[in-house]
């Protein structure tokens, strides 16, 4: 075997995988992704959501919120820890804590986005639902369990804010712009792929240039690869130009704006409005044809950049691009590094070892893509590249959403800093919770796509919740009972 | 006057510094400005988000980055409070 060969061959899909990636994919949901989690971070006042996690909370309250809480909040890891051990110990207590440290890595807007393009809206809607009915159900175990430590622990008052304000109107419009903004361009709809208007650019070659590109960047579309298209690779140069914009124009936004912010902000508009075209070379020159998208995307910008300019103040808007430019510089490092070593991997592991160990919808198919899931530590959002080639090397969706359940939620990292508030026994219930609910979820929702019928579905799931509260139900009274002897005791000495 | 700011020095927090020193400065303040970065004690001072600041004990911001201007005004307040 020839290995010079072979690296080389490994290099160049690492590549490809990275070329098509950016191309194809990144653009329209990762670039307003990144802007909605600057804005988040930014704009939204965050002791609006964390007052309804106060101790007095009541249930229905405290974990609807704290999910919430999870995906809008903690965009930024650095707000996780500090605010999951306030609601652990000055708030809401231990169940909802639990809520949000389990929802928030898999329903936040960043994760959700990309795991709606790269692996198709259904995954994305299976991964809310299913992170959030179980986050707030294994909150509620937790409390059950843990209920006499959480009634012991710290009684403290809440120390009083001074002057905070809520969510404002305008902050909520122009989110929903935004969050508007990535649907136009990631949804496949008729209306927005319907062609309104096309021309042909005179300039001969890009034909030649497209043949070059495939040779470039062979793939196999059997495999579920893809291909570098002229488009594509215009988009790659226009990312590396922002990039370079970027650097000096939203890296010191804060001090003001400068020449390189405008730029930079032209080339990102730029892209999203050729992004959202469509481009063919033909031999006699490139067609360019406008769907309706392209039209949604421009006026979205447009009123976008009204807002920004009348209804929020220059300071505001500074802070959001930085915060943006900020989670780009965190993120997108990692996830370019991510893509291409799946690219490599890929190639190296043979598709009869995924389908032999988690080709079908069995218990130990999932029980596997928990294990891999907890064991593997992936940065934030390499997760789903990972998952993407899994399923193209014949992985079992069932599988792989317990995968995509398992790995943002626990790994050795979290599992210690979360041991470290919470103590080591609450801590690894926890993740034994959570195994087994990444399990059956993958199981579930693997029967789903397998064509079980609804209702025996849900029957499954009702006979698991029976099963489940009657033991929790004797937990709780055999606490009961600790708890009156210990009383009646104490009543005995006196 | 003793000035607070909370957080675990993330990019945020240190430009939330920066604010402060900067109103102070502009405010020719005299005051006691510390950067708490302990988990342990960010959460006794009752903070949950961060980057936050805290003027003589009082929570005044939390979860963003204060502007100059905000904090300055804030100082002031606190300070005919005093």
């Amino acid at each position: 075997m020839d290995w010079g060969a072979y690296l080389v061959f490994l290099l160049q899909s690492g590549l490809g995988s990275l070329a098509s990636y950016l191309a194809a994919h990144v653009l329209l949901c990762l670039l307003p992704a990144f802007f909605i989690a600057g804005g988040l971070s930014a704009l939204v006042p965050k002791d609006a959501i964390t007052r309804l996690l106060g101790r007095k909370a009541s249930k229905f309250v405290a974990y609807p919120s704290a999910a919430m809480a999870g995906s809008v909040l903690a965009v930024c890891s650095c707000t996780i820890v500090p605010l999951f051990a306030g609601i652990y110990s000055k708030g809401a207590g231990l169940g909802p804590a639990i809520t949000f440290l389990f929802f928030a890595p898999a329903g936040n807007i960043l994760a959700l986005a990309y795991t709606g393009v790269a692996l198709g809206a259904d995954f994305a809607l299976a991964r809310v639902v299913l992170s959030l009915t179980f986050g707030i159900g294994i909150g509620l175990i937790m409390a059950l369990i843990f209920s006499r430590d959480d009634q012991a622990h710290a009684e403290a008052a809440d120390t009083g804010y001074v002057g905070s304000e809520g969510l404002t109107a305008r902050t909520v419009i122009f989110l929903v712009l935004m969050v508007g903004l990535l649907i136009f361009g990631t949804l496949q709809v008729r209306l927005f792929l319907n062609a309104y208007a096309s021309f042909t650019l005179p300039i001969q070659g890009f034909d030649r240039v497209q043949d070059f590109l495939f040779r470039l960047v062979p793939f196999d579309a059997n495999k579920g690869e893809e291909g570098v298209s002229v488009q594509g690779a215009i988009l790659i140069g226009l990312l590396v130009l922002i990039g370079l914009a970027a650097w000096r124009g939203l890296g010191q936004v804060h001090e003001g704006y400068n020449r390189w912010t405008w730029a930079s902000l032209g080339l990102i508009a730029l892209t999203l409005l050729m992004a959202a075209a469509r481009m063919e070379p033909k031999a006699h020159g490139l067609e360019v044809a406008i769907p309706g998208k392209t039209f949604g995307v421009l006026l979205t910008m447009a009123v976008l950049a009204y807002m920004a300019r009348r209804y929020f103040e220059a300071y505001e808007i500074q802070q959001w691009l930085w915060e943006t430019w900020r989670f780009v510089r965190q993120i997108f490092p990692l996830l370019v590094v991510g893509v291409f070593a799946v690219g490599i991997i890929r190639q190296l592991i043979r598709p009869e070892w995924v389908q032999a160990v988690a080709g079908a919808n069995t218990i130990f198919g999932n029980l596997a893509g928990v294990v891999f899931g907890v064991f593997m530590y992936f940065p934030t959002l390499v997760e789903v590249p990972i998952a993407k080639m899994f399923l193209s090397l014949g992985m079992h969706p069932g599988p792989l959403i317990a995968y995509l359940m398992a790995d943002p939620e626990l790994s050795l990292q979290s599992i210690l800093i979360t041991a470290s508030i919470i103590g080591r026994t609450k801590a690894w219930t926890y993740v034994a919770w959570v195994a087994l609910f990444s399990m059956i979820s993958g199981l579930l929702y693997g029967q789903w796509v397998d064509g079980a019928s609804p209702m025996i579905l849900l029957s499954y799931l009702t006979g698991f919740f029976v099963i489940l509260t009657g033991c929790l139900y004797a937990i709780g009274r055999r606490q009961m009972a600790v708890l009156r002897a210990a009383e009646i005791e104490e009543v005995g000495r006196r | 006057m003793k000035i607070q700011v909370a957080g675990p020095g993330c990019p945020r927090c240190q430009m939330t510094e920066k604010n402060v020193f900067n109103a102070c400065a502009e405010l020719t303040l005299a005051a006691d400005i510390s950067h708490v970065t302990d988990r342990k004690q960010i959460q006794d001072l009752g903070v949950w988000t961060t980057p936050a600041v805290i003027v003589d004990g009082k929570i005044v911001v939390s979860g963003r980055i204060p502007s100059v201007s905000e904090l300055k005004k804030i100082f002031a307040d606190a300070g005919k409070a005093a």
